[in-house]
């Protein structure tokens, strides 16, 4: 005999109404009944961050939310930031830096980062790297979205190259690359 | 298939009465971080959850006198963001940093990881070594203390009844412990212990007190209370140590598991009990 | 003439789809009146099936179509991959739909299930009565190849695949040998631990055509779906989604039978997703391999023989088995010229979980064996590593180990240096027990596919009136830009500014079939299709302007939104007039462009010889770590990455590709330990099976060199795969500098190294 409570969460500030079972999580919730599939998943088990949102203020994993938790609550999604100016910074960092690659870790990573900058508006790179450990991504190897959260709390140009001491740097414009190039000839 | 229930008390009593009527299926839920994971790989399938995320009484990090009081439903991270548990314990503080990732930090609760009682639970080990007694209540004992060091059974087992609740965890702010925490996992976040130590040690001349808690090395967090007892009146030096060393090893009981061997386990032991007394000894002596 | 818009790292098209949380991933679509798809999986790793009983799960409320094998039209397939010519049978395998009579493997499907709900097609699961009669089942490879194993699949002797080299003679090399170096290497299974779960949903269109809109590598397996339903192949279509990593991981048929299946059965569309579990338990993996090396040299440092002997895992279905391994063969000398070479390999069915297609694809495995032991010699020898490369790198003329010359610069020497010197002085630890050491390995990685496979590509590209184009291109996209690459070719090509260009992408019917987006084949085939159909526009529009001017066509040339002549500035026609005359006069302002790889002959023998490949991406790396000799933990510090691309058409793409192909390289190397028992797979979470976080990585150095000597658009050589072949040798060479042990098996986790340390202590104290 299914047992349904009726629940209602306020998603990016519009409230949905709908039966939950009690052990729903709230990525369940915001995917299958809120229609919000920005919201990723991608283990169900608290272990990758895809399904990342802002709870009652907080980044959390929404797979480790009861769906009946949320009741009454706010749940703040990606696309619930529009004319935000930190969120819409962070974006185009990582638009602009090539921190997006498949994009699937990049929802829950910008929510993580958002929430850290709100926080700590001031980072180290080390900081930074604290802050979305909690946050899988299997394209980027994590430089470029480091970069872009540096960027975004820093402006564009402080991002910190990683090239070591001995090389020559290319600086100029933000579309050149931060490596190094080495020229063998003409082909 | 799943048939769980849920209720959400708006006070403790409430929560206590739910409890006393479902017993053994009755599921405390706070952060949710092991409970969503087993409801998911099916370990749970009919349980009744009983929603305590809200409850008042079981917030807040004060000083009441000499002890600290942290509510059972304090996250990870409000430890954290706590000057009181960064400046006055330091291991716990340590232990924190080290827990999970920051995003289940803002979930996890310290009265979860103690009522789940994992043998690597990362909030254990630090209030083993601070000596801390968790306050539960029941309808049927009413308030009970209980010194953490009776707390653990075996895996995934405690001496709480089914009716119990943690309601706050306390322990004694003690001058003058230097301590150290360190936490082994196959990376550097998001990683279960594969061992994990904390040490504290108050000296004058001679080791006046030790307190040594260790996690993923038994079938619970555990103070190592023979290797307490030789250490008490030597003198902190390198022989001491040693023999420290080898007892602390009988202490323990590791299994080889999909994270480590046994006997990588006991070698891990050895290295990190050691690497604890030399830098508690070193900060002693001023050295940095 | 200076490039505007090739070599600028501008952002993706898909990027800000992506960031705004507005892209649509497999599992994230639905349909009206959508089912929900399961597999039922088998929970023993070897028996005979002696019946299947779905009558239960069939009756169950909600349950619309219970399937097993018997009402699979055609459930067995000798798999080409879906490649539409011959490559003879050691290159097929049998792709079966659904176990039918056995079990071959731990969670093969033996039904499938659509339901109304997920949490009905659970309950159907455990309603599926299934008696196994268990069979002695074989899960190593060096016990399959014994003539007493079980056997494992259609042939009496496991061995799906046997191949070989034989250049010189290798008994003459070894005697001239004055130094001997052998080892013997293993390394485990790797997942691809893409973040986006294997998923789709499928739906029959009111004509009868099935259509799959699923998270794929390759949408030409249409035809193989389509044999499976025994459909014409006109009757199945692929809607490619952007894709949430593959890594070919998604390269073989994933859920797109089941899907299709289903669709046909019900009527009704059908949503399938793995759950993370399933994934780890069940998809194909990289292959372990077993790898035994003996290297010869001179005194001063000369390669004089290299033997080897491969053994590969090839799972309990073949799938890419016999390919990963002709490409683990024909790398397995390393990039270096050494005039006799013997190599044996052989791929071992097992019943175990099938391996397959993983980024570097046989490479990565013998890589890890041939630096191991170039780091090795280096010791013995006493001499510098980066010495001992330099005297024995392949040069530009040299032969392959299959005999084929290399006539294009092998740069490797540069590469190697620049890396090593990139680390700069070298700063030791302060603490006792924290050792630094550093590491140098090379690496080869093809690019593009195996040359007998005949690979071509299509790109389609259409000029609308107001100047603005449309690109058409069956090549998926799993992240590296893909798609959008194409883009900045075409507005390079004709000056059409990138935001005017819409490009549309993978669907097998309505995009022209780009190929398969694997063996970093993509920027050298669709992107050189692209290439060839703006030139011929181009070409188109120079000839009308130089008709309509009376100039000649060689003067010339496209610039800033005109045809203008290289002499005589005054003489342009604008883009948009000249598109309009040329539509007024009836030309075509569209092309589809084909483009076709070399071509060679499928190899007849176990002996490969020849070209197998239409080129090489090289590169070096060079680590520096520090080991903690206490608890044997890792900590990578540095990682330079030097590459020679050809040209870095993006440069923040190349990047990225370097940096995401290191780490994920790191990730083998140190932490990533699929731990599986009697076929059993023991680590089926992301808590259990390891990738790195933030926090376990250095921020990767990319070192890039443009030699321009690619076969891609100007000169782009592929860098997709490479950057995973040449990291962990390093990785492990830079432990054995820090704290004098070698590891030879992968992962080097921080126990091994322990062990190893405190076994050195011991030998020591005892000597």
């Amino acid at each position: 005999m299914k047992n349904y409570k009726l629940v209602t969460i306020f998603v990016n500030e519009r409230p949905v109404t709908a039966p939950v079972e009690p052990h729903e999580s709230l990525l369940d919730f915001l995917r299958h009944k809120a229609g919000a599939v920005e919201v990723k998943c991608g283990c169900n088990q608290g272990d990758c961050g895809t399904c990342t949102v802002l709870f009652k203020g907080k980044a959390v994993k929404s797979c480790l939310v009861l769906a009946l938790q949320a009741n009454e609550k706010d749940v703040r999604t990606i696309k619930g930031f529009t004319g935000d100016f930190l969120m819409g910074k962070l974006q185009e960092s990582f638009v602009r830096n090539g921190a997006v690659q498949c994009g699937f870790c990049t929802p829950g990573m910008l929510i993580s980062s958002y929430a850290f900058l709100q926080a700590d508006p001031q980072p180290t790179r080390e900081e930074i790297k604290t802050a979305i450990s909690g946050n899988l991504c299997r394209c980027t190897g994590y430089k470029k979205i480091i970069d872009a959260v540096e960027e975004a709390a820093f402006g564009e140009a402080s991002t910190k190259k990683a090239t070591s001491s001995g090389s020559p740097e290319i600086s100029e414009g933000q579309e050149e690359a931060k490596g190094t190039y080495l020229l063998l000839g003409g082909g | 298939m799943i048939s769980c229930d849920y209720f959400k008390p708006s006070e403790v009593g409430e929560a206590l009465r739910l409890v006393s009527q479902f017993k053994e299926r009755a599921l405390f839920a706070a952060g949710c971080t092991n409970i969503l994971p087993d409801i998911h790989s099916g370990k749970q399938k009919d349980c009744v959850l009983i929603d305590i995320s809200d409850l008042e009484e079981l917030t807040g990090i004060s000083k009441c006198g000499n002890s600290m009081r942290i509510g059972s439903s304090t996250t990870i991270s409000e430890l954290l963001n706590s000057s009181l548990i960064r400046d006055e314990a330091p291991l716990l503080y340590e232990a924190a940093l080290n827990f999970a990732d920051p995003v289940v930090r803002n979930r996890a609760t310290v009265g979860g990881n103690l009522a789940y009682a994992s043998p690597a639970a990362d909030m254990a080990v630090p209030l083993l070594a601070l000596d801390s007694r968790v306050v539960v209540q029941s309808l049927d004992q009413g308030l009970r203390e209980i010194s953490l060091r009776e707390f653990f059974v075996g895996p995934g087992e405690t001496v709480l009844s089914p009716s119990e609740l943690i309601l706050r965890v306390e322990f004694n702010l003690s001058q003058n412990f230097k301590v150290f925490y360190v936490k082994v996992g196959k990376r550097n976040a998001m990683a279960i212990s594969l061992a994990s130590l904390g040490l504290a040690l108050k000296i004058d001349q001679t080791i006046k007190d030790a307190r040594l808690a260790l996690g993923a090395l038994a079938p619970t967090p555990i103070r190592a209370c023979r290797t307490e007892d030789f250490l008490m009146g030597k003198f902190p030096e390198d022989k001491v140590m040693e023999e420290a060393s080898e007892i602390l090893l009988s202490e323990i009981n590791p299994i080889s598991d999909i994270r480590g061997s046994r006997e990588y386990r006991v070698e891990l032991t050895r290295s990190l009990f050691k690497r604890a007394f030399r830098a508690i000894l070193s900060e002693e002596r001023g050295l940095s | 003439m200076e490039l505007k818009v090739i070599g600028k790292g501008v952002p993706k098209y898909d990027a800000w789809g992506k960031v705004k949380g507005e892209i649509i991933y497999a599992d994230d679509f639905t349909m009206p009146g959508m089912l929900y798809g399961k597999v039922f999986r088998a929970s023993v790793p070897r028996a005979k099936i002696l019946s299947i009983d779905t009558s239960r799960a069939e009756k169950l409320p909600g349950v619309h179509a219970v399937i097993t094998h018997k009402d699979i039209p055609r459930n067995n397939l000798k798999a080409r991959f879906g490649q539409g010519s011959e490559i003879g049978a050691q290159f097929e395998g049998l792709y079966r739909v659904l176990a039918e009579g056995e079990v071959r493997y731990f969670g093969e499907p033996i039904a499938l299930i659509a339901a109304e709900a997920p949490e009905i097609t659970d309950k159907a699961c455990e309603l599926i009565d299934v008696q196994y009669e268990p069979l002695p089942g074989v899960f190593d490879p060096l016990e399959a190849m014994k003539p007493e194993a079980p056997q494992v699949g259609e042939k009496a002797n496991n061995i799906a695949s046997h191949f070989k080299i034989r250049k010189g003679n290798v008994e003459e090399g070894f005697a001239q040998a004055q130094v001997i170096v052998e080892g013997f290497y293993q390394v485990g299974y790797q997942d691809h631990a893409y973040l986006e779960l294997e998923s789709g949903v499928a739906w029959v269109d009111d004509d009868g055509t099935i259509v799959i809109r699923v998270s794929s590598q390759v949408i030409e397996h249409f035809r193989e779906v389509a044999e499976v339903l025994d459909l014409p192949h006109s009757k199945v279509r692929y809607i490619g989604t952007l894709i949430g990593g593959g890594f070919g991981g998604k390269e073989d048929i994933t859920v797109e039978s089941y899907l299709a299946l289903l669709a046909w059965k019900t009527r009704k569309p059908v949503k399938l997703t793995y759950t993370r579990k399933e994934s780890l338990l069940v998809h194909s993996k990289r292959h372990p391999y077993y790898m035994y090396y003996k290297t010869g040299a001179t005194r001063d440092g000369k390669i004089v023989a290299l033997e080897a002997r491969l053994i590969s895992d090839a799972g309990s279905y073949a799938a890419l088995s016999p390919w990963v391994l002709l490409y683990s063969t024909v790398d397995a000398a390393g990039p270096y010229n050494i005039p006799n070479i013997k190599v044996d390999s052989y791929a071992a069915m097992t019943n175990t979980p099938i391996t397959s297609a993983f980024r570097g694809f046989g490479a990565p495995q013998v890589n890890f064996a041939y630096e191991s032991q170039m780091n090795q010699l280096a010791q013995k020898l006493g001499m510098d590593p980066l010495e001992l490369r330099k005297k024995n790198l392949l040069k530009q003329g040299d032969y392959l180990a299959t005999g084929y010359v290399y006539d294009r610069p092998v740069p490797l020497d540069v590469l190697a240096e620049k890396a090593w010197k990139a680390l700069g002085p070298k700063e030791e630890s302060k603490k006792p027990h924290i050792k630094v050491g550093r590491g140098l390995a090379v690496g080869m990685c093809s690019y593009g596919r195996l040359t007998f496979l005949h690979d071509t590509s299509r790109s389609y590209l259409r000029l609308e009136l107001d100047g603005s184009a449309v690109i058409r291109c069956g090549v998926p996209d799993v992240g590296g830009g893909q798609g959008h690459i194409l883009t900045q070719i075409v507005s390079e090509e004709l000056g059409v500014p990138l935001d005017l260009i819409k490009i549309h992408v993978t669907d097998s019917q309505l995009t022209p079939l780009a190929g398969t987006t694997t063996a970093t084949r993509q920027l050298y085939m669709s992107g050189n299709a692209t290439l060839k159909a703006a030139r011929e526009l181009k070409k188109r529009m120079i000839a009308k302007t130089a008709q309509l001017l009376s100039v000649k066509e060689e003067d010339l040339v496209v610039d800033q939104g005109k045809v203008v002549s290289r002499n005589d500035p005054t003489k342009y026609v604008a883009l948009v007039p000249l598109i309009n005359r040329m539509s007024a006069d009836g030309e075509e302002l569209f092309v589809e462009a084909q483009f076709n790889a070399p071509f060679t002959d499928v190899p007849e023998s176990e002996i490969i010889e020849g070209r197998t490949h239409p080129d090489f991406t090289f590169g070096a790396y060079a680590v520096e770590v520090t080991v903690d000799e206490e608890t044997g933990k890792v900590d990578l510090k540095r990682i330079v990455a030097a590459f020679d691309v050809g040209k870095a058409l993006n440069p923040i793409l190349v990047e990225g590709q370097i940096e995401g192909g290191a780490v994920q390289g790191m990730g083998y190397a140190l932490m990533e330990d699929m731990v599986i028992k009697d076929g059993i797979i023991q680590t089926p979470s992301f808590a259990e099976y390891l990738i790195p976080t933030s926090k376990d990585v250095p921020d990767v150095e990319p070192l890039i060199m443009e030699s321009m000597t690619g076969l891609g658009p100007y000169g782009a050589k592929g860098i997709g795969e490479p950057p995973i072949v040449g990291i962990a040798p390093a990785i492990v060479d830079a432990i054995d500098d820090a704290c004098g042990v070698r590891i030879t098996s992968l992962p080097a986790t921080a126990e091994k190294i322990l062990m190893e340390v405190k076994n050195k202590n011991k030998e020591k104290r005892a000597s």
